[in-house]
């Protein structure tokens, strides 16, 4: 840039009219602030202090009365287990799974494979109970052949249903966390190791998983808390086993024990604590970084045909589960009764309650997706470009949102704005609110990553060609923010048509949303009606998707 | 006089999709040697060192080592050690467990294990770090351990792939002299990949010019350099001039006459016979002309030419000069001050005696 004697007044009146922007940025990021505690902190401060009492003075004896109801302390060490059991499973085969998909060479395969541990995320978690009932219910297929065939009695009903649909349903999580993970990796470490002899075995041990250590932490994590918080699939096929998030749901919704659901949701949050401060504190020191120059090989090492058995063996079990729990919800939903009467039929979609409330959802879900995203990248840039104070702590803020489990969101919502000054239930902003609550920080985390990806460089490139920093705003740093606007926009509006576990609380009988419809629908035993309505739900996520994802490569963005 | 060559590749092909990396690719590589595959970036020289080290398959060809075909034998089990551009240290362990990651896959006793890193981490004295962790260490301090993670496992071959280019000035040439050093004291064989020309020349004892997935020459440096096969050999380990020439006459002794157009002279060209009428190009390399500024006509071979260009770069000087229809660059080493002359003034050029002629069926760019 040539810098002549006359740019000067001109880089002093750009400053002032940069001072003269700030009431806006002020009052942006104040609204936000404003916005992320109203509906983040202080619901779930509510939740804590009903829980010793509320209004009503100090007291513990809503904790004294949980440990001494042998069915609550039941729940506590249920919730645990199950969170346990899954995590454990769901490490182990979304490793090998993501390995394959990660070491596989780019391809058919690899997209398909990819694309099948994404698919549950198109649907409710919870639906794939349903699968699982048709199939191993009391009358469902497989518990008939076996009663037929060998004379056991099977059922899915409990501990398996419940924790076989929960794996299936968080899949996804498990996978994609883990194989970002891999794909980051340095190949050339297990190349150099491999060189110096060790086994591929040897390998695995001593160097990927140990170099994966904190993201498979990180993702055990996430699927421990998401374990505890899905109150739904314990409801649909747990059949009376007590867990903490299906108890507090019941306690308000059944007997309106607002203080007894405040102690279980607070051990629900308790999780969430633990992770915020294990992210944030322990694991941040042991951050590693590659060593040396440029990271990175593309080398294939071919895998020992054991490992390599057993990985593809694992992943095509798991991939096997989600496709046909897919698959079964298609199929109850077209035929009469699945596995009785296979005749086709279309009856099970004729339900106007069902349509309205997908008609709600899909209002709630657009206006959610627009509504988060932009929040999302004006918080980014604020955070990031234009650092006002205070951004970090609401970065804190949202991501903490994140994983608080839906239950706890529903139920501070409901102790918060169920009275004055802010009686908000039964309006559909209010429900927005709560998905924003739990959604917010993953659009934000995409657009501050964007954003560090970017680097101011290409902002002061534009600068110094002599654009105003509201053009290079325009120009630059929106398009450029575009990508990562999109993939807020999509996962929200995903993540708004499935939700339930926060949402199901703030629902009023005129305002159901869809997945709400289902569940009220699957619990009530009317299988085939949930799994007509899923489909349908499945149907419009999935071709938002894919309208979405054409948009995004027509115009280039999904370069960027 | 020769042993059997410790490594020999014949005919290796390697192919990624569409791009072939490696289209027939044959050396022989003796014990104790240096050898440096040297090109342009894209030519193939990290794939042809990957395929010796077994981390890419052939798609032809065969490696032998030490005597036995090591086809399809995966890196673990081949006695050879890769020095990766990265450097590929375990973030995750500590400087004694990165050297010793080798000895310990291969159940060395502790006693022993503990006697050998002390030695090799003296050798490349890095001893009193063995409790840190790499990212505790310079980057020249990374790149030696993991030379001594390589060196520990006193491998058959060593593999370097661009071990200096990550460096500055300084650490590079400390790098090199310790690369021969190592070599004199373990008696390695060494192959290493550059496309640093200066870099192959100092420290190989054979480069192998690869350019498109083919060897285009193999030989000593003094060969490389003064005896190229093509013209691509000769520019890409210096500047050189080129004359299109043709033979117009030759005798037993090795004296030819070639017809350029600078007009005809008489030169010796002791490594080949020419047959008269035969197109090539001479290879005279900028620094063997001899440059005067006063006619000292008691060389016959002395050229009249005129000064088109000339730059100062201190240690010498690079004249572009005009002599008839040819324009030929000439270095002139510390050149004095009476001899940096302007464009237009006039030189007389002595040409050297010895002179390389390359075939034109290897210097394509200059016959259509
Ligand atoms: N893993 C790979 N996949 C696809 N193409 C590759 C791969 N590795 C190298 N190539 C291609 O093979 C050619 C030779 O590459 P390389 O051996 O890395 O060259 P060099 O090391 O000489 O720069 C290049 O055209 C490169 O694009
Ligand atoms: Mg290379």
């Amino acid at each position: 840039m040539v810098q002549s004697s006359q740019a000067v007044p001109a880089v002093a009146k750009r400053k002032r009219s940069y001072f003269a922007r700030k009431p806006l940025q002020s009052f942006l990021a104040l609204a936000i602030g404003v916005m992320l505690v109203l509906f983040i902190v202080i619901p779930i401060l509510f939740v804590l202090v009903r829980s010793f009492g509320g209004a009503d003075g100090f007291t513990l004896d809503y904790y004294r009365n949980f440990f001494a109801r042998p069915y609550y302390y039941r729940a506590l060490i249920n919730s645990l287990t199950l969170a346990t059991t899954v995590t454990s499973i769901l490490v182990v085969f979304c490793f090998m799974y993501a390995y394959i998909v990660a070491r596989l060479p780019r391809g058919i395969i690899a997209t398909a494979m990819r694309s099948i541990a994404m698919l549950p995320l198109l649907a409710p978690p919870f639906i794939f109970s349903i699968s699982l009932i048709t199939l191993g219910g009391r009358r469902g297929l497989i518990s008939q052949v076996l009663a037929n065939l060998f004379g056991i009695e099977f059922s899915i009903y409990g501990w398996t249903g419940v924790i076989l649909a929960q794996c299936i349903g968080l899949f996804p999580l498990g996978f994609m966390m883990l194989e970002n993970v891999l794909r980051s990796m340095d190949l050339n470490l297990e190349e150099a190791s491999a060189d110096m002899g060790a086994g591929q075995w040897r390998t695995l041990w001593s160097v990927t998983i140990p170099l994966m250590m904190p993201g498979i932490m990180k993702a055990a994590l996430l699927v421990f808390i998401k374990s505890i918080a899905d109150f739904a699939t314990p409801m649909v096929i747990g059949r009376g086993l007590p867990f903490l998030a299906t108890d507090a749901y019941l306690l308000v919704v059944g007997q309106h024990n607002m203080e007894m659901a405040a102690v279980l949701a607070t051990f629900l949050i308790m999780p969430t604590m633990l992770i915020f401060f294990v992210q944030n504190y322990v694991l941040k020191d042991k951050a590693r970084t590659t060593i040396g120059g440029q990271a990175g090989g593309t080398a294939r090492i071919k895998m020992n045909p054991l490992m390599k058995g057993l990985f593809i063996l694992c992943s095509f079990i798991s991939a096997l589960f989600i496709v046909s729990a897919f698959g079964v919800v298609f199929w109850s939903a077209f035929v009469v009764i699945p596995g009785v009467n296979n005749t086709f039929t279309l009856a099970h979609f004729s339900t106007r309650t069902g349509v309205q409330a997908l008609v709600t959802s899909l209002k709630i879900a657009t206006s959610a997706a627009f509504f988060i995203a932009f929040v999302a990248m004006i918080q980014a840039y604020l955070n990031l470009r234009l650092k006002v104070p205070g951004s970090k702590i609401k970065e804190y803020l949202a991501l903490f949102g994140m994983g608080v489990p839906g239950t706890v969101i529903g139920i501070g919502f409901i102790l918060t704005f169920n009275q004055q000054p802010f009686k908000l239930t039964g309006t559909m902003f209010i429900i927005v609110m709560a998905i924003m609550c739990q959604y917010l920080g993953v659009s934000l985390e995409a657009g501050i990553s964007k954003l560090h990806q970017i680097g101011p460089s290409m902002e002061e490139a534009s600068w110094d060609m002599g654009a105003s920093k509201a053009m290079t705003f325009f120009r630059v740093v929106l398009p450029l923010m575009g990508s990562s606007f999109l993939y807020g926009l999509i996962f929200t509006f995903m993540s708004a048509m499935t939700t339930i576990s926060a949402v199901i609380f703030l629902v009023y009988p005129g305002t159901t949303l869809a997945a709400v419809y289902i569940l009220q629908v699957a619990e009530q035993g009317a299988i085939a009606r949930a799994a007509a309505m899923s489909v349908v739900l499945i149907t419009i996520v999935a071709l938002s998707l894919f309208i979405l994802n054409r948009f995004t490569a027509r115009t280039h963005l999904s370069r960027l | 006089m020769h042993a059997e060559p410790i490594l020999k590749v014949e005919n290796v092909v390697k192919k990624f999709g569409e791009v072939t990396a490696l289209d027939g690719v044959s050396i022989n590589v003796n014990r104790g040697e240096i050898v440096c595959f040297l090109g342009p970036s894209g030519c193939g020289k990290t794939t042809l060192l990957r395929v010796i080290g077994g981390f890419y398959e052939q798609e032809a060809g065969d490696v032998t080592l030490d005597g036995a075909l090591i086809n399809g034998i995966p890196p673990e089990k081949r006695d050879t050690v890769m020095f990766f551009q990265n450097y590929a240290l375990f973030p995750h362990m500590t400087v004694y467990e990165n050297v010793t990651y080798g000895l310990r896959v291969r159940r060395v006793p502790r006693e022993a294990m503990k006697k050998q890193a002390g030695e090799i981490l003296a050798l490349i004295q890095l001893d009193g770090m063995e409790d840190r962790f790499p990212n505790q260490l310079s980057g020249g301090q990374q790149q030696r351990v993991a030379l001594a993670r390589a060196l520990i496992l006193n491998p058959k071959l060593l593999l370097l792939d661009e071990p200096l280019s990550n460096l500055d000035a300084k650490l590079r040439s400390y790098m090199r002299e310790e690369i021969i050093k190592i070599r004199e004291n373990l008696n390695l064989t060494i192959i290493f990949v550059t496309h640093d020309q200066e870099e192959a020349m100092s420290i190989a004892d054979k480069i192998a010019v690869m350019r498109c997935g083919l060897i285009e020459q193999i030989g000593r440096p003094v060969d490389i350099y003064r005896y190229p096969e093509s013209t691509y050999v000769a520019n890409f380990v210096g500047s050189a001039n080129f004359l299109k020439a043709t033979v117009t006459g030759s005798d037993q002794s090795g004296s030819v006459e070639i017809d350029t157009h600078m007009g005809s002279l008489k030169m010796t060209a002791p490594r080949k016979e020419y047959s008269t009428g035969a197109k090539v190009v001479a290879v005279i390399r900028p620094e063997s002309i001899g440059v005067s500024f006063e006619d000292s006509s008691n060389s016959s071979k002395s050229l009249k030419g005129e000064i088109l260009r000339g730059s100062y770069l201190g240690s010498q000087m690079i004249y572009t000069i005009r002599v008839r229809e040819e324009t030929i660059t000439v270095n002139l080493s510390d050149p004095g001050e009476e001899q940096i002359k302007k464009a237009g003034d006039t030189v007389y050029l002595t040409l050297p005696e010895y002179i390389h002629l390359i075939d034109a069926a290897k210097a394509g760019e200059f016959f259509d």
